[in-house]
């Protein structure tokens, strides 16, 4: 089964138009960081998505009294959808699997709940709210703005989630009954994750994200979306996914990325766009990277964009595809003696959370 | 596909024995919610997985303080499914939740409130909160590295968990898979019930006439899944095969079903389509059957225009609805329905509702020819998901 990139979209903190946001990161661009406030006192730097970004969603009763996380959803699937020239009707719909990865989820909404219980006792819960929390609430709206009725999946999980979404999407696409997958990732950011990532010691004072740099000095929270049409024809093929295993120590994520990268690397790939957010993940696939494929371009947008956690492997896979396409790709982090084309790029990623994935996509110009 | 291995907590019991014996009992497992102040809530019970013996059955972990209790419950299972076949490498873990380790993540707001550090260390409670830890903490007890798919679709979540690793088998993409589902009562879940007065401050009804609602649950499930001619080379007991499984998505609401049922029925006529058998080789049904008014009329309908009064229960009553696990639970249930050649009970059922034309399992466990069994889950966000299974023929 082959599997292809029909379309791409995505909701970052640079803005959502898929050409747009690539041009600003080959232009060298990064995202600005605001200022979150804790009620606690704390400031922590976050990256937002701009109000713009999100402008053109469709103003359907789902999304009324939605938050944050659905709407980047369903631009970010819409837009997929756009790029690829696909309008689902209710047969095509029909045969349309959804795949929504996340992994903090609908946030906001969730503190807000539940802080109106911790102040005010039970009899204050808002139900409104609580269905707004339920991890698969994104997917539901998006599912019922785009009329698929047949297969929805919500998968949780950490940094690594997206491309286990991705990994899902090859098993449905087996199926000779889908003839597309949406897999979509999103994630909202809020002080409660900053203060979070913070008490974890995974969070750094202040920009810029460094990636592979030491030491280590930590990753700022975005927020955003991802999305990728799959179908079985296309000019940038989905190779291979490796699905990877888990660490329980950080000492071990190194192990855990070698097998991945041994697993992709069976002929050298010119890109890796890693998941290098200035934490431990980044030694693991600095090594890994030198080892199995030293001649590669190395690359890391979350230098840029954040880590907005379940969008963001479909972010590093999006800059993948779209480095084959356009044959460039933003300022490298390190590596390569190589200048020649690009035609093959393996997307690494390592959660913060136990979970380690891959993939590998390839480019065929004429396809 | 074959199911290979099977383990289970719940508050029908530890183990697939105890879960049997309560089955054939009709055992009531709703007790009173003391782990957190419910005297504000309209329902104040629900089915709960005892600690004491929680911590009794795991006093050999190095540091289960560490552990979500969730954590603790899926180990369990897994050592359970594990002793059946000790040497079932899985090559995927799939598994459905709604809310992992959330109390931990309500400890970790309470301790911020309170403006000092909480009880545990505040990083401990965070690494452990994330809803796919329970799943890595079991895998590590027992040494399995597989990657974890974990499906967060609301109540279907369990059924999904399993749906999808069949089909997985299924194609020949996969040989073995770890198949199930968790969660645990939360402070937060349990009031979000409460506050969309889901949940009952009655007895839990399903399909009665005057149901008035749910009962929280908890547990954890755990189906092992091979491809049946590895399974039988290997010369492995085979417990019974899943032969179908169903999705479907109902559009109509985010809490509530499509009154005509048609998501249900989209889900069960999937299942049987993929099992390539009609409707009437079904003889028992294992109902989602939350007792709230909305989802038992929904299923009902579906499930009468479907079949000929098969016979039906939902357990939900005896164990109260464990969400993300109540798929898994209520498989295993239906595994043990097969095994047993027995129809587990809907307790506390007085009147059928004169809408629905169902034949119940009232109350007690009746024995009965069961060679397929088919298991419904429906969840928030329209997700209907169906699975069959049937008796082995060796």
């Amino acid at each position: 089964m082959s599997l292809h990139i029909a379309g791409m979209g995505w909701v970052t903190p640079l803005g959502s138009g898929l050409e747009e946001v690539w041009n600003r990161l080959l232009n060298g661009e990064s995202a600005v960081a605001k200022s979150i406030s804790s009620p606690l006192g704390k400031d922590y730097p976050v990256f937002r998505a701009p109000a713009a970004a999100t402008a053109q969603a469709p103003a359907h009763p789902r999304l009324r009294r939605s938050s944050a996380i659905s709407r980047f959803a369903v631009v970010a699937g819409l837009a997929a959808l756009a790029d690829a020239n696909v309008e689902l009707d209710e047969k095509t719909a029909a045969r349309t699997a959804l795949i929504f990865a996340v992994s903090n989820g609908g946030v906001i909404y969730t503190k807000r709940f539940y802080h109106d219980i911790v102040e005010s006792g039970a009899q204050a819960a808002s139900p409104l709210l609580f269905p707004e929390t339920v991890f698969n609430a994104p997917a539901s709206h998006l599912a019922a703005i785009l009329g698929i009725n047949g297969a929805s999946y919500t998968l949780v999980g950490d940094g690594a989630v997206g491309t286990l979404a991705l990994k899902m999407a090859e098993d449905l696409m087996a199926s000779d009954a889908l003839d597309h997958c949406l897999v979509v990732g999103a994630e909202e950011a809020d002080w409660l994750l900053c203060d979070a990532y913070h008490k974890w010691r995974l969070l750094r004072a202040a920009p810029p994200i460094e990636p592979f740099q030491k030491p280590a000095r930590g990753m700022i929270v975005s927020e955003g979306a991802g999305a990728l049409l799959l179908r079985r024809a296309g000019r940038v093929q989905v190779e291979k996914i490796a699905a990877g295993s888990n660490f329980q120590k950080q000492r071990e994520a190194a192990a855990c990325v070698d097998k991945v990268f041994a697993e992709l690397c069976t002929t050298p790939p010119d890109i890796v766009c890693a998941s290098a957010n200035g934490t431990f993940i980044d030694e693991a696939e600095r090594a890994a990277s030198i080892a199995h494929c030293p001649k590669a371009k190395v690359y890391a947008v979350k230098g840029a964009l954040g880590d907005s956690i379940g969008a963001s492997s479909l972010w590093q896979t999006i800059c993948a595809a779209q480095a084959l396409i356009a044959g460039r790709l933003p300022a490298i982090q390190f590596a390569s003696d190589g200048n020649g084309g690009l035609r093959s790029a393996i997307v690494s990623t390592c959660g913060l959370n136990q979970q380690v994935a891959g993939l590998r996509l390839t480019f065929s110009p004429l396809a | 596909v074959a199911v290979v291995a099977a383990g289970i907590v719940s508050p029908l019991g530890f183990g697939m024995a105890e879960t049997l014996a309560s089955l054939r009992e009709g055992r009531d497992c709703v007790t009173p919610v003391t782990s957190f102040a419910v005297d504000r809530c309209r329902c104040q019970t629900a089915g709960q997985v005892l600690d004491t013996r929680l911590a009794e059955a795991n006093e050999s972990l190095r540091h289960p303080e560490r552990l979500h209790r969730v954590a603790q419950m899926m180990i369990l299972a897994l050592k359970e499914a594990l002793a059946q076949v000790g040497d079932f490498r899985p090559e995927l873990t799939v598994m459905g939740t709604t809310s992992g380790g959330m109390t931990f993540g309500e400890q970790y707001y309470r301790g911020l409130k309170a403006n000092q550090p909480p009880a545990r260390h505040a990083a401990t409670l965070i690494a452990n909160y994330t809803p796919q830890k329970p799943v890595m903490d079991a895998q590590e007890a027992f040494g399995i590295t597989a990657p974890c798919q974990v499906i967060a679709n609301a109540c279907a979540s369990g059924t999904n968990a399993i749906g999808h690793a069949f089909e997985c088998v299924r194609s020949g993409r996969y040989q073995r898979i770890l198949a199930g589902g968790y969660d645990a009562i939360s402070e937060l879940v349990f009031v979000g019930f409460d506050s969309l007065q889901a949940s009952t401050p009655d007895r839990c009804r399903p399909f009665d006439s005057e149901r008035s609602g749910m009962v929280l649950g908890e547990g954890a499930a755990i189906l092992a899944l091979e491809n049946v001619e590895s399974a039988q080379a290997r010369g492995a007991t085979i417990l019974a095969e899943v032969v179908g499984y169903g999705i479907s998505t109902d559009n109509h609401h985010l809490t509530q079903p499509n009154p005509s049922g048609s998501g249900p029925r989209q889900a069960m006529e999937g299942a049987l389509a993929s099992a390539g058998i009609p409707a009437g080789e079904i003889d028992y049904i294992n109902a989602h059957g939350t007792a709230t008014p909305f989802n038992d009329a929904a299923e009902g309908k579906a499930i009468a225009e479907l079949f000929n009064r098969v016979p039906i229960s939902s357990t939900k009553g005896m164990m109260g609805h464990s969400l993300g696990a109540a798929g898994a639970i209520e498989a295993i249930i239906s595994l043990l329905a097969l095994q047993h050649q027995v129809l587990p009970p809907n307790i506390n059922f007085r009147q059928g509702d004169s809408e629905l034309d169902l034949n119940i399992v009232a109350n007690k466990a009746q024995a009965g020819r069961v060679r397929t069994a088919l298991s419904n889950s429906f969840g928030f966000g329209g997700t209907n998901a169906s699975v069959i299974m049937r008796t082995h023929a060796a």
